[in-house]
């Protein structure tokens, strides 16, 4: 079965450098999201994978098949990977109907016609595109588009799919119902997918591991909620979530043991670490991260707060809050509408804050945050 | 609202006022012409009382059309056999320009050859250099003696005497003039299959398609609407073509549409003529109906581009080298030797004899001799090429400034009134010129201004017919790149200098024109440059107090004095790049981003 392997895989584009030795092992049967923003190299690694691009330096097996290797020289064709391939806007050709579209891999099979028919029939029930068979892409909407190209992609019935941004060109409501059938497909056709993404949701919801990446280099590799609970860098923690992480800057120092001081423009935080006691330089810089669900609105708190601003949307509630010189994003279950200008209370709850090193970025422990 | 301030709020819109004086000027200038010419094909005209019997000049009669179409073998010499070379010829052409286009094009963008820069510069030299210039240099090499005269480089440096066929007549037309549009067919494919989705081809490798099948089942069936489409402006191009087939037919009495044109116009049944170019339009209108007919299809795709950037090129391999080197020394014989052949022929003093001892320098600066050339002296040195010269830029300017500036606010207005009657209207009479072969258009304005009407004098002959039928012809190009200018422009961008109650002229002049610079000023450099270069619509036209180069290069060629023909050529060629290549690189305009021609 297979399983896919990167080692030292680097790619440059004259000067620029795409992907920086990655390193990189898919088992068979993840669902691995490949995650970053633009520019981060996630197509790229995708397309050498594939085939599609070819690496400057470094290693790529397959199935512990050696597809490319910049030492020996071996460059495996794509049609030779035994790889389905998801395209961002389809590739869906204009020429052929959606039947011709969806045969066209199986003839190259040299599958005998009633079997292919057979097959697209199969595929176009499964996908709930039956009526369609006969028209040209055109004459098809976003949605269906996207239908059509995952029957085409499936109907050869590879092992690997890969898949660049396939929801991107849809709108919300659609893109929501078609990762739930993505995730279903992945685990029907039982195979190894591959995905590109810069929406870290669609990481969060449908991966089993999420690559994380930034500038061609590898963040964090890990399953989506260890990457949410424990961002390896500022980075990372900043990138998944939302709304987004909140980050306080400011100097910390070792206290009683193992705890942490840390001197806030405006308030002093304790903090408590759980996952091990850590020691700090003097005067080290420190950011101290805090999920908004980890920041609790209440009668009863330590901290007084000021509502800066409420968004309601039903479900849940994003407030803002200035304490001190901070600005600190809360999310309170459930539609609360406060006033601007409102005075509350607010906690810091959980053991799952993050503190950083400025200088670096790297995660340096998880633990309680407390107010002094 | 009353009528009356309905008008009023229609004419404060400047867009319906343009559109408004616009359709009045072109249907006086484009359809008004067309009428005149149809009126003419009907009527005796002066030269021709002695041919039909009985009938006063200005007489209704139907003896020209019965003579073109119904009678026998006059009309199989006057058009059946013509009209069958030109059909000929054409089809040869574009089947040369398309194929060697099309492989050039699929080399340079899919395939790892070496040297693609240099490639796709000097492929696009043969288009930008005017029709003729393959012509003469055909000549140059493959004439032989049977028509008198002296033999070409080619029997000069081989001893092996050229056919008639090969040197002259249907073969090197199509050869000749397939060249010259193959960088065409190489630009609009090319631009196909550059802005064609990689996916596409991607999806079916992926798919395990073999790169042969990947190029008949994909690549092929998407580049065909483009492909059909160069097919069409090719032949109606070639259709259209003089120059060629005047330097190659003639010799050997090939006669063509566009040469029997000019025959019986500059003869003595000019209601022939009319006939003839009438027939040229319906062809010509005929086909570029087909083709926006075709564009319009379900299974034509315009929309197709994609990031197209970062495809896997096929590997020649060993042929790599080999193949790009064929390419390279191909263009360099194309493009490239034709230069050197006319700076040869214009330095030697007795044709054919191409050892050192001959050479001369008296067809550029030496004085007039009696026994040479009908004593006229070095063409650097006679004040008639000078003049020749500077009308020639003269008129490109006024033209150029004439069609840029009509065909900016034309483009301005329709886009404004898009979805209007009207805008559609002037939309189409600002495109109806390309339609017309030049020569035929050029028929058409000497057919109407030949003689004083409503009012105006009589203009035939003068700078001024010139100038106007020169801007009416480039109109399209310049109406075209305004549109297009304006389209990528969004509405609010003008919208927002109304609410600031920024006058209309300013919002022209200081936000829309210098926001879309490039895309107007190509609108006055493609006129520019192909009045330049331009033989057949002025062809008929032409006093001799006017003459322009390129009439001249016409006339030396007629008289048989080869030096002067080809030093003047030389001169229009290095006109017309240098201007190109000056325009192009100040604004990234460039005649081989036009509509063709």
């Amino acid at each position: 079965m297979p399983e896919i392997a990167l080692k030292g895989v680097t790619k440059r584009f004259g000067k620029f450098v795409a992907v920086d030795s990655l390193d990189l092992t898919i088992a068979d049967g993840d669902f691995v999201t490949l995650l970053g923003p633009s520019g981060c190299g996630k197509t790229t690694t995708l397309r050498m994978i594939a085939g599609l691009e070819t690496p400057t330096e470094g290693e790529i097996l397959i199935d512990g098949k050696t597809v490319f290797s910049s030492r020996t020289g071996v460059d495996i064709s794509p049609d030779k990977r035994d790889v389905g391939f998801l395209f961002q806007n389809y590739a869906l050709w204009p020429h052929m109907t959606v039947e011709q579209n969806i045969s066209f891999g199986l003839e190259n099979l040299k599958w005998d016609k009633a079997r292919i028919k057979e097959r697209v029939a199969g595929l176009l029930a499964t996908l709930k595109i039956g009526e369609f068979g006969k028209r040209y892409p055109s004459e098809l909407s976003g949605g269906q588009q996207q239908r059509v190209a995952i029957a085409r992609t499936l109907a050869t019935g590879p092992k690997v799919l890969f898949m660049d941004e396939p929801l991107s060109n849809l709108d919300a409501k659609l893109r929501t119902e078609m990762r739930t059938e993505l995730k279903r497909l992945h685990l029907e056709t039982d195979s190894t997918f591959v995905y590109v993404t810069h929406d870290q949701l669609e990481a969060m919801t449908l991966s089993t591991k999420t690559c994380l990446m930034r500038d061609g280099l590898l963040q964090q590799y890990a399953p989506p909620l260890h990457v949410y609970n424990n961002p390896a860098n500022v980075f990372v923690a900043d990138f998944v979530g939302s709304p987004t992480m909140n980050f306080i800057e400011g100097t910390g120092s070792n206290v009683n043991l193992d705890e942490i001081k840390i001197v806030v423009d405006g308030i002093d935080l304790m903090f408590t670490p759980v996952s091990g006691s850590i020691t700090l330089r003097d005067d080290q810089q420190i950011v101290v991260g805090v999920r908004p669900e980890y920041i609790k609105i209440g009668a009863q708190g330590k901290v007084r707060a000021k509502v800066y601003s409420t968004l309601p949307s039903g479900m849940e509630t994003i407030v803002r809050l200035s304490v001190g010189a901070q600005l600190l994003t809360a999310v309170v279950f459930g539609a609360i509408d406060f006033a601007v200008d409102q005075e509350v209370a607010m906690d810091f709850v959980e053991d799952r804050c993050v503190i950083f090193d400025k200088e670096s970025g790297c995660n340096l422990a998880l633990g309680r945050l407390g107010v002094v | 609202m009353t009528i009356a301030n309905q008008a009023r709020s229609f004419f404060r819109k400047p867009h319906n006022v343009i559109l408004v004086i616009l359709a009045v000027a072109l249907s006086f200038l484009t359809l008004f012409p067309l009428l005149s010419l149809v009126r003419d094909s009907f009527v005796v005209h002066p030269s021709e009382v002695m041919t039909v019997k009985g009938a006063k000049v200005g007489e209704l009669t139907f003896f020209h059309w019965r003579k073109v179409f119904a009678s026998g073998l006059t009309s199989a010499n006057m058009l059946y056999k013509p009209l069958w070379n030109t059909v000929k010829t054409s089809l040869g052409s574009c089947a040369i320009a398309i194929l060697l286009g099309g492989s050039i094009a699929w080399l340079v963008t899919r395939s790892d050859l070496r040297w693609k820069s240099f490639i796709s510069v000097v492929f696009i030299f043969p288009y930008i250099m005017p029709s003729w210039t393959l012509a003469m240099a055909w000549l140059n090499f493959f004439r032989n003696r049977l028509i008198g005269g002296a033999p070409g480089l080619f029997t000069a440096l081989t001893g092996i005497e050229t056919a008639n066929w090969f040197a002259y007549g249907a073969f090197p037309i199509i050869v000749v003039q397939g060249l010259h549009y193959a960088p065409f067919a190489y630009i609009l494919i090319g631009g196909i299959l550059r802005n064609m989705d990689a996916n596409l081809e991607e999806a079916a490798t992926i798919l395990k398609a073999s790169r042969f099948k990947i190029l008949r089942r994909i690549t092929l069936p998407i580049v065909m609407p483009a492909v059909l489409s160069t097919f069409l402006l090719t032949f109606s191009s070639c259709m259209s073509a003089f120059a060629v087939p005047a330097f190659l037919g003639t010799p050997v009495r090939f006669n063509v549409l566009t040469t029997q044109l000019y025959r019986t116009l500059n003869g003595l049944n000019p209601g022939y003529g009319y006939i003839l170019a009438l027939v040229m339009i319906v062809i010509g209108t005929g086909i570029l109906a087909v083709n926006q007919w075709f564009i319009g299809k379900r299974k034509s795709y315009t929309t197709i581009t994609g990031k197209g950037s970062n495809i896997s090129l096929v590997k020649l391999k060993a042929l790599r080298t080999p193949v790009s080197l064929l390419v390279v020394v191909f263009l360099a014989a194309i493009a490239i030797l034709p230069l050197v052949t006319f700076a040869v022929e214009s330095f030697i003093m007795a044709p054919g004899n191409y050892s050192f001892s001959n050479l001369t320098t008296q067809f550029w600066i030496g004085p007039g001799r009696v026994d040479i050339g009908g004593g006229e002296p070095g063409i650097l040195i006679n004040k008639y090429v000078w003049l020749g010269l500077w009308n020639s830029i003269k008129l490109s300017v006024v033209v150029a400034l004439m069609a840029g500036t009509v065909g900016g606010l034309a483009g301005y207005a329709i886009s404004k009134a898009r979805g209007t009657r009207l805008a559609a209207l002037v939309n189409n009479l600002a495109f109806f010129p390309y339609l017309m072969p030049a020569m035929a258009f050029g028929a058409i304005y000497l057919s109407m201004f030949a003689r004083p009407f409503l009012g105006l004098p009589s203009i035939y002959g003068t700078f001024a017919l010139l100038v106007l039928v020169g801007a009416v012809k480039y109109l399209p190009f310049a109406s075209r790149a305004g549109v297009n200018a304006m389209l990528q422009l969004s509405g609010e961008i003008e919208e927002a200098g109304v609410i600031l109650g920024i006058p209309w002229r300013k919002r022209i002049t200081r936000i829309i024109f210098p926001i879309q610079k490039a895309s107007f000023l190509s609108g006055y450099l493609l006129p520019f440059i192909s009045c330049m270069r331009e033989l057949s619509l002025f062809v008929l036209l032409i006093s001799p107090a006017n003459r322009v180069l390129t009439t001249m290069l016409f006339q030396y060629n007629e008289k048989g004095w080869n030096q002067y023909a080809n030093a003047i050529n030389l001169i229009i060629i290095v006109v017309v790049l240098s201007f190109n290549t000056v325009i192009n690189k100040v604004t990234g305009a460039s005649i081989d981003k036009g509509i063709g021609g």
